[in-house]
């Protein structure tokens, strides 16, 4: 039989960290997709030749029936709210001051869509098949990053 | 036809929401113990090949798999680690014995989530780094939009999501082994802090620490053993896919598509009719809904009324996460599958104490592999 601690003090931990840094290829077609965004402000989509599923951001491969995909596309940066959240707690899981909303906004024209934060609207009138249009960073400040996208915003 | 296999052996670390006093090799031991004594196998003798289920993320070690075969009793012996959900790797140790390469298995999992300091960065090491992770929010946010999404599709309500919450933990209370217990009522549930609305504080499951080990052999060796059997009779799994822009947000196709492996396998046509109850992931509310209508138990939209009913409770027509389930029983990170079916196996046996449904012989476990994921495992287990 093993001896169990009945007092916490006695418990020993040794604290371990690792300092993760990684870079991510983005690979062809997310080049497009981050240029697109940076150079033009816009969004590109492709889509399948075999199948035609459609995919926003791009992808150089079909998920679906394994096929190369296409040239890419430029779609205009607008969609509609296909589901949201509000956030009342940040990544360490503290309260929010003023919470934040979260949306899948699929794509006008396109088969897909992104998460990203919602603005500029109160998060009790955002609704599943609201109208948003992407509020980008002034063309000098943007630097190849989904980040370039400030977030949605009703659309005008 | 492939040999039966059954599970000879169950044994478990006592489920805590910390662990102080147990390193997460002294757990392993702990449950490894217990099952070797419920089957009557010495692990340096009798045991053909040793499988682990674990992320290196949440172990905080590189090459965790290194760190497994000692207490297990499996140094110097067949032994790998699946990255995935434990009942892949009951899967995996099932198909070494259909295979004749091995005659009896090992099957470990474990959480040793209390050792974590900033689990919540590390889940969301897990979200696409180009696309989703840069904007920098919690983990559960992801949750907040899938239930958004299948309230609208199922036309579940946000009360039966509560529904689910109070009786799971209502469950718990009756479960020795669980450690969320609690008698809350619904508007305990729908008043409690917003997290990621609709998700409030309450439908989420919080993690415990806590581990299984399960041996299982083939029908020529079973018989030997010490242990009650309890026969897998099918099981299957399936990814959807990683991508947040062409996965379904409102359904949960990766457990429709398991399921379909696992009734196919072992013959189940009406799995409501054939089956007699089942623990299903419920790591959030409305997962416990989304999971019972993607397995068939019911049609799509109908879980919720289900509830409303009774159907799912412990002396309904077909009850569901009788043991609490994880939101009332701790969400064990990859041990969540084995916690499934360790709740089962006791089931069958007739070893569920306070919690024991009367009459079954044929049960259904199910795992989800948390978010950000679309992979599901099933297996059927039964009795004869």
């Amino acid at each position: 039989m093993r001896e169990k601690l009945t007092n916490p003090d006695h418990v020993r931990t040794w604290p371990g960290t690792i300092p993760v840094e990684h870079v991510y290829t983005v690979g062809v077609a997310g080049e497009a997709f981050l240029r697109a965004i940076k150079e033009r402000g816009r969004l590109v989509a492709v889509g399948c030749p075999g199948c035609g599923t459609d995919y926003l951001p791009p992808r150089l491969y079909c998920e679906r029936c394994f096929e190369k995909t296409g040239e890419v596309r430029e779609v205009e940066a607008r969609g509609t709210v296909d589901t949201f959240t509000v956030a009342h707690r940040d990544l360490e899981g503290h309260p929010l001051e003023k919470p934040q909303v979260y949306a899948f906004v699929r794509i006008d024209g396109t088969g897909g869509g992104l998460v990203h934060r919602l603005g500029e609207v109160d998060p009790d009138d955002v609704h599943i098949g609201m109208e948003v249009q992407a509020v980008f960073l002034p063309p000098a400040q943007r630097t190849g990053s989904i980040l370039d996208i400030v977030n949605f915003k009703p659309a005008e | 036809m492939p040999e039966r296999v059954a599970i000879v052996g169950v044994g478990y670390s006592d489920i805590r929401s910390i662990t102080p006093g147990l390193s997460y090799k002294e757990m392993m031991y702990e449950a490894a113990v217990r099952a070797y004594e419920d089957a009557g196998v010495n692990p340096r003798k009798d045991v053909d090949s040793f499988i682990s289920v674990s992320e290196d993320f949440w172990e905080g070690t590189s090459i965790f798999d290194e760190y497994i075969p000692d207490q297990l009793g499996a140094a110097l012996r067949p032994v790998h680690t699946v990255s995935g959900d434990g009942i892949h790797g009951l899967a995996c140790a099932a198909m070494l014995i259909h295979t004749g390469r091995a005659r009896v298995v090992v099957v470990e999992g474990h959480s040793k989530h209390s050792d974590m300091r900033t689990p919540a960065h590390i889940h969301n090491f897990a979200y696409d780094p180009i696309y989703h992770r840069p904007l920098g929010a919690h983990p559960h946010h992801l949750a907040g939009l899938e239930m958004t999404r299948f309230l609208f599709e199922s036309g579940n309500t946000r009360e039966h999501c509560a529904l689910v919450v109070k009786k799971n933990m209502a469950n718990a209370l009756l479960n020795p082994r669980a450690v969320y217990g609690a008698r809350v009522s619904l508007r305990d549930v729908l008043e409690a802090p917003p997290t990621f609305s609709p998700l409030g504080e309450l439908d989420i499951a919080r993690p415990a620490d806590g581990g299984f080990v399960m041996v299982l052999a083939g029908e020529s060796v079973a018989g030997d053993l010490a242990g009650d059997p309890i026969w897998i009779a099918g099981y299957g799994w399936c990814t959807e896919t990683p991508a947040i822009d062409s996965r379904l947000w409102g359904e949960a196709i990766y457990a429709q598509l398991a399921a379909k492996q696992a009734y196919r396998m072992a013959g189940i046509t009406d799995p409501f009719r054939e089956l007699d109850f089942a623990e299903v992931d419920d790591s959030f509310s409305y997962k416990e809904l989304e999971h019972l209508e993607a397995l068939g138990i019911c049609r799509h939209g109908e879980a919720g009324g289900w509830l409303e009913d009774g159907l799912t409770l412990p002396g309904g027509d077909f009850p569901v996460n009788v043991s609490g389930g994880s939101l009332g029983g701790g969400h064990l990170l990859e041990a969540t599958g084995l916690h499934r079916v360790h709740e089962v196996v006791l089931q069958l046996r007739g070893q569920a104490g306070e919690n024991q449904l009367p009459d079954v012989e044929r049960g259904l476990a199910q795992s989800w592999r948390n978010l950000p994921t679309t992979t599901g495992c099933v297996v059927i287990l039964e009795r004869a």
